[in-house]
């Protein structure tokens, strides 16, 4: 049987990313695929918020098991995790934004711009537990 | 131009599908704009978790009852389960392909559609009860 390659119309075989054999690894990849990492987890981090607003919505009781949990060691990790994919996903999402608008494309740029979102994603998370925790 | 004489197939069969579906502009368009929406959403989102923090189930009830935060909520839940909802397709058809990606833009639609009625049903019932 030939190669799907060479057939025409829609059985022709469409290229598939990633192109992690084509490409060496570079700071502007890695942070798109982390970018990609944290959106997929904020997929799944969302049905924390679910919860959340249904427990509120239902009576004490059922706010408290979702309290409990949220308040858990566990809980706190995973909260910590997602708060880290919603700050990531927020700054590297807001360079997107400037790359696609034109800017912040040259070569020493881009790569700080990559740097600048993980620190600064990173910073912010760091920074708003500091204030849940300790400020407010 | 064919390259045998006997070839039946016509050029216009050879060359169709080959190229882009022509659908991306509005995927593009929709991404884009509501993650210009959700950078200053999820800020105020974010000052409302902190502001929640510390509140107890009426706390939080008698928070949410109030028309800002419940708008502030609502209009990041809408904006980020489009966005949720187009960039998970991206992430679809990137990496599944033939049947099993029109089962997962199916379950993933199904997925986004279900957790925005339960997420605004519930905000609703917290603000209007």
């Amino acid at each position: 049987m030939a190669s799907s390659d060479a057939l025409p119309g829609p059985h022709r075989r469409r290229p598939l990313s990633p192109h992690l054999s084509i490409y060496r690894p570079t700071m502007t990849m890695a942070m798109s695929i982390a970018h990609r990492i944290s959106g997929a987890a904020l997929y799944v981090g969302v049905l924390l918020l679910a919860w959340f607003l249904i427990a509120a919505s239902a009576d004490a009781t059922t706010f408290a098991v979702f309290s409990d949990f949220i308040g858990s060691f566990i809980g706190q990790i995973v909260l910590f995790l997602v708060s880290w994919a919603l700050f990531h996903h927020l700054v590297g999402g807001i360079r997107h934004l400037v790359w696609d608008a034109g800017y912040g494309l040259d070569a020493p740029l881009r790569d700080q711009l990559a740097w600048a979102t993980l620190i600064g994603g990173f910073a912010l998370t760091v920074l708003v537990w500091i204030v849940g925790y300790a400020v407010w | 131009m064919a390259d045998h004489p006997s070839d039946l197939r016509t050029p216009v069969s050879r060359v169709r599908f080959l190229g882009s579906a022509r659908m991306g502009t509005t995927d593009a368009w929709v991404v884009h704009l509501t993650s210009l929406a959700l950078a200053p959403l999820t800020l105020g989102f974010v000052w409302l978790m902190l502001d929640l923090l510390h509140k107890d189930y009426n706390g939080v009830r008698a928070e949410l009852e109030r028309p800002i935060p419940a708008i502030l909520l609502l209009a990041f839940l809408l904006a980020g389960v489009v966005h949720m909802e187009f960039g998970m397709r991206s992430i679809i058809v990137d990496y599944i392909g033939g049947q099993p990606r029109a089962w997962a833009l199916a379950a993933n639609t199904c997925f986004a559609a279900l957790l925005a009625l339960a997420c605004v049903y519930a905000t609703l019932r917290v603000a209007f009860t």
